[in-house]
């Protein structure tokens, strides 16, 4: 009888309780993105940095990873070091370098990673083959794209170029055998992999031993900051981060969507709160009669109570399953907007969808529906039935 | 000894280079005796970091190793500069410490070398014959008008605005729901007076018109409570992310266009869901109304 009522009551005003369903849904819409926002961009961060389980990253001291041209000196015995950890199980250097791809009278430049063939983890292969030889270099699409080349050709890549006296330090031909996914640079940004010897050699006897970057793996029963701050004792050229560490200082640094986030998260709870109480205890002063009627034949206070937050479930639940549809569509149209940061890396995404987050915001909305409820509902319980009825008899 | 990652760059009016890392040292005791000490300007953050002054010796270097071993070249302090209020570099907690171009280049073996040229023309005309000139000449640079240099280092914060537009238009469609609802439910609320007023002769018009001034007054007023309330976030989001990102950048403004886009927006959206309400119930017979 109680779903009854309710669904009745909410049938009398069809324009009005589509409106509060609609409020509701692009209040939860919102609701749902700000909570993807707030939790899927550190979530997709810290995928981003374990996408090979690399938990340290080892830079020049004072520098953050690859966001300086700085190397550091004495890669071998660095790497040796490194080996006698027994919690360190994985290793593997990477040296940054520009390169140019020399066309006749052009030289078009690109970003390019020497990298440990055995052991590299700076992209995914798309087609074709790994670099396995000292001539072969990999590309991502929109490096072969701006060389105008494809697998099997053969390109002439020079580091070190001058180009006003068009001098070079180190020159090679190399065949590109595959196409690439690359996970830390972003898909419109050219950039290619070749062998860390080949583009040790072609940096001249100045980087013969020299890497950006060295990524590290940790035992899974081990503690990847105690690594991190070994390494940091050990080796006092180097500054180490973990992903922890990475983590805390992306929470410093864009702790603004963080916060921008939660406050719309919130902002959009209390509108879709308001809107609810609202209408309900508009509703419930308008059938003040009726329920009086109801607790004059016997119909129990909690049924009344019941009933009235049913409703309020009704419009909340209804509003927020729609509203998890058009979150899901908002958050794709925002991604989309935030993914044209200059540099963000392809792999990097803003909003995240979790099941967990569309859980929480179904769960705030339903919790939001009961408490918009229980003002109107307990008022109404506590009418007066004598008094409220001989009101209703003479309006 | 204190290291740090910054930012070097050669402080003449026309020529910048940038390289990465200083090492610091506040004792004069540790710096190397035999090296000539140069002047160098650094940010207030630096120096209010470091607890570091005008006239403090620090020890500098362009490797990022040199304050593990001890090595580098001394440097005085000479003066404290504010920092910019550019918001390319929000992002980035860097310090800037600013050199002769001469010092930075010995610093980084980068002699007679140089990241970019800036010149001044004769007005923005002579910019574009000056910037053609250049490139027709020039074999291995470009010249690059400094509009179009700030709209490149710009798109992060072109990007963000977009954002803000887009979150803006829900609101203002969770909004005008919002209104809209409310306005029905004062409307219907009202049934019996209106119906009441349609029975003593009262005119559609009059009624429609009664409720549409009335949704345009509580417009009227939210909007200008609004305002208040948005001004008064402006200086609590430039007051917290200030100091977040120590810069002086302005991070919310109100500004009269801004303000004035607002009360039209809810003006037009208070008048427009009275109307609709009105008319609903205008469309209604009185006797209909009353519930008979």
């Amino acid at each position: 009888m109680i779903r009854t009522l309710a669904a009745a009551s909410l049938r009398r005003h069809p324009a009005r309780t589509i409106l509060a369903i609609l409020g509701v849904a692009v209040a939860g819409a919102l609701l749902l993105d700000m909570v993807m926002l707030g939790t899927g961009m550190r979530e997709s961060f810290r995928r981003f940095l374990l996408v090979q389980g690399f938990q340290l990253r080892i830079a020049p001291k004072g520098t953050l990873p690859m966001d300086t041209e700085a190397t550091i000196n004495g890669a071998s015995a660095l790497l040796r070091t490194l080996r006698t950890n027994p919690d360190i199980i994985a290793i593997t250097p990477v040296l940054g370098a520009q390169i140019h791809v020399l066309q006749g009278t052009r030289a078009i430049t690109s970003f390019a990673v020497g990298i440990d063939e055995s052991t590299e983890a700076d992209y995914q292969l798309e087609a074709g083959t790994n670099v396995a030889a000292p001539d072969h270099i990999v590309g991502n699409a929109a490096f072969l794209t701006a060389m105008h080349v494809h697998r099997g050709d053969t390109v002439d890549v020079v580091t070190g170029f001058d180009p006003q006296l068009r001098t070079y330090v180190g020159r090679r031909r190399l065949v590109v055998v595959g196409r690439g996914r690359f996970f830390y640079t972003s898909a419109e940004q050219p950039v290619a992999a070749v062998p860390l010897a080949t583009m040790q050699a072609m940096g001249g006897p100045e980087r013969a031993d020299r890497v950006s970057l060295v990524l590290a793996r940790v035992r899974d029963s081990a503690n990847a900051d105690s690594a991190a701050a070994w390494v940091d004792r050990t080796i006092p050229r180097v500054s180490t981060i973990s992903t922890d560490a990475a983590m805390r200082q992306v929470d410093e640094r864009m702790g603004y969507f963080r916060q921008l986030a939660v406050i719309l998260a919130a902002v959009s709870l209390i509108v879709g709160f308001l809107l609810v109480t609202t209408l309900v205890t508009v509703s419930v002063n308008e059938r003040l009669g009726e329920i009086a009627v109801m607790r004059a034949i016997g119909v129990r206070r909690v049924h009344i109570v019941q009933q009235i937050v049913l409703e309020g479930v009704t419009l909340s639940l209804v509003g927020a399953v729609a509203g998890l549809g058009l979150g899901l569509v908002t958050a794709h149209f925002l991604n989309a907007i935030l993914s044209d940061f200059p540099g963000l890396p392809a792999t990097f995404h803003f909003f995240l969808f979790q099941p967990s987050a569309a859980a929480r915001s179904l769960g705030l909305l339903v919790i939001a529906g009961i408490l918009a409820g229980v003002y109107p509902a307990w008022r109404a319980a506590s009418l007066p039935i004598a008094g409220t009825l001989r009101r209703e008899a003479i309006a | 000894m204190v290291s740090h990652r910054v930012a070097l760059i050669a402080a003449t009016c026309t020529l910048l280079a940038t390289a990465a890392v200083i090492a610091s040292a506040q004792t004069t005791s540790r710096v190397p005796a035999a090296v000539a000490a140069r002047s160098i300007a650094i940010d207030e953050r630096f120096a209010e970091d470091e607890h570091l002054k005008v006239g403090d010796r620090v020890v500098i270097s362009g490797d990022p190793g040199a304050a593990a071993t001890g090595s580098g070249d001394t440097a005085v302090i000479a003066a404290i500069t504010k920092q910019g209020t550019d918001p390319s570099e929000i992002a980035r907690d860097e310090y800037r410490v600013r050199l002769h171009l001469t010092d930075l280049q010995r610093l980084t073996g980068a002699a007679d070398r140089v990241d970019r040229f800036a010149i001044r023309t004769a007005g923005g005309a002579a910019a574009d014959s000056v910037r053609a000139s250049i490139n027709a000449a020039a074999f291995g640079f470009h010249a690059y008008r400094s509009i179009d240099v700030a709209v490149g280092t710009s798109r992060t914060f072109q990007v963000v605005s977009r954002f803000h537009h887009a979150i803006a238009l829900i609101t203002i469609v969770a909004s005008g729901i919002f209104l809209l609802c409310i306005l029905l439910l004062r409307v219907e609320e009202r049934r019996r007076d209106i119906a009441a007023l349609r029975l003593i002769g009262i005119s559609r018009r009059s009624v429609v018109w009664s409720v549409v001034l009335e949704a345009a007054l509580i417009s009227v007023v939210g909007s200008a409570l609004g305002t208040g309330i948005g001004w008064l976030g402006s200086l609590l989001i430039n007051w917290h992310y200030r100091g977040v990102y120590r810069t002086p950048l302005a991070f919310a403004l109100v500004t009269p266009n801004i303000v004035v886009a607002a009360v039209v927006l809810a003006i037009g959206l208070g008048v427009g869901a009275g109307f609709v309400a009105a008319m609903r119930l205008v469309r209604t017979p009185p006797l209909t109304l009353f519930g008979r």
